[in-house]
């Protein structure tokens, strides 16, 4: 290179414009894992889009829209609290705000609770999407919790607003929520995903879903410290929402909860659980329609 | 050399029917079986080059649907290959892939990235996406409140526009109005020029005709012929007609033994000309006696619409049938179904006022009547469009006359 006039031109016409050919080489049994992650990051623009759409279809034909998403938990919050501290005498001597101790735990619990409901049923509700085009199925279990995500952020937004309203200062202590939030979208999402593959074989997981929510919530300390049940509270831990749910109260109002065993608690169950969505949704990718 | 766009290599696709799937029968490890197994589709060896244009037919549950996932990439063989070379497009049936709640613009943007769009791509291609599906001021309307036709055009809209490598289409252009049909025709002979592969599974042979020179026909998950689509055509009509259900209805009293229906055919083998003469013969046996029966013939279209009916003078004596006794009728008829398509014939035997029925035989053999060029619709009214006494009457073959021209030719 040593005359910089035989250098190409600058505006190379280009032949082919397009993208190389996609091939398509399907045999009996599954996808690569590589190939499989390469269609799923490929796929990553439609999934916002899907749940762009879901997002704003749920509120479309509401006259509040949005507003909504604000509204509930914090109807829902000032039940417990009303609930919780009028009939079950919580919340006095802690030191805290006991209303800014329940919103901060509704907010990952309401998160969790609509996302895994809708991610559950997805893959079998979009059959009739499913059996003409394709693309990877496990898009639509992350459509929920990713739509949430907006919700999620408003309500973390109003918690920080609401909290000096019920008598509780602020610190930096609150950017926990930081973590919070990513542990708690891996945690909905592993969950979303092995569930939405299960429940294509095995149609009586709704139900039990319903049946679990039902109950996790009061396993977990959302409404009550879990320093209130002194020695049974230890056993808590070995929830794995207790940590994610836990960072939150911690951020919002501070205190000793979550114990380190929560939060390893918390992780290990995570990433064992994503291990084994992605493994069941690599092998089962082009099959579940098969079962719809 | 060019690589085939479509191939497939000894595929297979095998389905478990279960019996009953729940959680707690599938966690009990002995027993018996839960589940026996179904081949939708066995032994299938196909090649499709880019630029091929070709028809998949048979009767319903013949492995149709399959083949067409297989194509898709939605579900994967349980033996063999399947290779596809290029962007896929499946033509989605009517609304499938739309939500409900959003607009048509929505709408388009969704469906063009599942077809592997960039939004880059569909905004450039927006405004053409929008005209040819020719939805006016609707695009800003949730498509909840779209008609099954403009839900199609949008999403056939969507689907061209992809520019596809391999195009595959359902039955869903029997949906659209004529116009937007033609239009359709046209666009998919543009593709096929600009070497793009479409396969074009339907029950409406005549569209496959016309489109297609070369045909699958698929007869119990098995590829039974695979050639032009003239004898594709034959093949079809010769195996519906061998396990066609015999379902006679009415009374009982009366049998049909034998039925068979011959065509003078100066066409190719199982499409008869509109001229030609058409001959159904029966023989009916009678286990009882019966007086004066009534006979009557119908002609019935794809869907069971009533296309002509003619019968024997109702009410009036005639002649006694002893039990044991054996009859031959014949039917002859001219085929004048403008249009042409596949049609099939049907007939009712009752008592002499019509007021029992002693044989319903609804399902006779079937068989393919070559349209009138020009001819949309299921007769011939011969009519002729004059302005200023100039004659503008199309005599082609719906516009796409030339495809058939081309493929006859090569």
């Amino acid at each position: 290179m040593t005359n910089p006039d035989t250098i190409v031109p600058k505006h190379v016409p280009r032949v082919v414009p397009s993208d190389p050919v996609p091939v398509l080489d399907l045999r009996s049994g599954p996808d690569s894992f590589g190939t499989w992650a390469r269609s799923i990051g490929r796929s990553r623009v439609l999934l916002l889009t899907l749940a762009h759409q879901d997002f704003r279809a749920r509120y479309k034909r509401a006259s509040f829209g949005v507003l909504w998403s604000i509204a509930l938990p914090l109807f829902q919050s000032a039940v417990m609290v009303f609930i919780f501290s009028r009939v079950g005498h919580f919340g006095k001597g802690l030191g805290f705000s006991y209303a800014g101790f329940v919103l901060a735990g509704m907010v990952p619990w309401l998160y969790l609770s609509t996302s895994i409901g809708t991610s559950t049923t997805s893959i079998v509700d979009a059959s009739n999407l499913t059996d003409k085009v394709f693309f990877p199925r496990a898009l639509l279990p992350l459509v929920a919790p990713v739509s949430n995500l907006v919700t999620l952020l408003i309500s973390t937004v109003i918690l920080l607003v609401a909290l000096p309203v019920v008598g509780q200062g602020l610190s930096l202590r609150f950017l926990l929520v930081i973590p919070a939030m990513v542990l708690l979208f891996v945690f909905t999402a592993s969950i979303g995903l092995a569930l939405s593959a299960l429940y294509v074989y095995f149609r009586d997981v709704k139900f039990m879903v319903a049946a679990v929510l039902l109950v996790w919530m009061y396993v977990t300390p959302v409404v009550y410290p879990q320093s209130a049940l002194q020695h049974a509270g230890k056993w808590l831990d070995f929830n794995p929402l207790t940590g994610i749910v836990g960072l939150f109260q911690r951020a919002a109002v501070g205190g000793a909860e979550p114990s380190a065993r929560a939060l390893i608690v918390t992780v290990v169950v995570t990433v064992v659980l994503a291990v084994a969505a992605i493994a069941a949704h690599r092998r089962h990718d082009r099959l579940f329609v098969d079962l719809l | 050399m060019t690589l085939p766009a479509i191939e497939m290599e000894g595929v297979g696709k095998r389905y478990w029917k279960i019996h009953e799937r729940s959680l707690l029968r599938s966690l009990i490890p002995f027993g018996p079986p839960n589940r026996t197994e179904l081949w939708a589709l066995r032994d299938a060896d196909l090649r499709v080059a880019p630029g091929e244009t070709i028809g998949i037919i048979g009767r319903n549950g013949a492995g149709k649907s399959t083949m067409l996932r297989l194509l898709a990439g939605v579900t994967r063989p349980s033996t063999g290959r399947v290779v596809i070379r290029g962007r896929i497009a499946p033509l989605l049936s009517v609304g499938v892939g739309f939500h409900q709640e959003m607009t048509g613009r929505e709408n388009i943007y969704v469906n063009g990235m599942m077809l592997g769009f960039t939004r880059a791509r569909i905004k450039a291609l927006f405004d053409d996406i929008v005209d040819f599906a020719d939805l006016g001021e609707f695009i800003d309307t949730p498509v909840k409140f779209y008609s099954s036709g403009m839900y199609m055009r949008l999403g056939f809209s969507v689907a061209i526009h992809s520019e596809p490598d391999v195009l595959l289409v359902d039955e869903v252009l029997a949906v659209g109005d004529i116009g937007f049909r033609l239009r359709s025709f046209d666009r998919m002979r543009a593709m096929q020029q600009s070497g793009a592969a479409l396969v074009f599974v339907s029950h409406w042979l005549q569209a496959v005709q016309v489109l297609c020179p070369r045909t699958v026909c698929m007869h119990q998950g098995r590829i039974a012929y695979d050639g032009p689509t003239e004898h594709a055509i034959a093949r079809h009509h010769e195996l519906l007609a061998r396990d066609g259900p015999r379902v006679v209805g009415g009374h009982g009293s009366v049998r049909v033994l034998h039925r068979e229906l011959v065509a003078t055919m100066r066409g190719p083998l199982g499409i008869v000309q509109q001229d030609d003469v058409v001959a159904y013969r029966l023989r009916l046996r009678f286990d009882e006696a019966v007086d004066s029966p009534q006979l009557l013939f119908r002609v019935l279209a794809e869907d069971s619409t009533l296309v002509y009916q003619m019968q024997t003078p109702l009410g009036e004596r005639w002649r006694s049938f002893a039990a044991g006794d054996e009859t031959d009728v014949v039917v002859r008829f001219r085929p004048r179904l403008g249009g042409g398509g596949t049609f099939r014939v049907a007939v009712q035997v009752t008592n002499t006022d019509s007021s029992i029925t002693l044989a319903d035989d609804e399902s006779g053999p079937a068989f393919f009547v070559e349209p009138r060029p020009g001819v949309v619709g299921v007769c011939d009214l011969d009519a002729r469009i004059a302005v200023d006494d100039e004659d503008r009457t199309d005599q082609r073959s719906l516009r796409f006359g030339e495809v058939r021209a081309a493929a006859e030719g090569a």
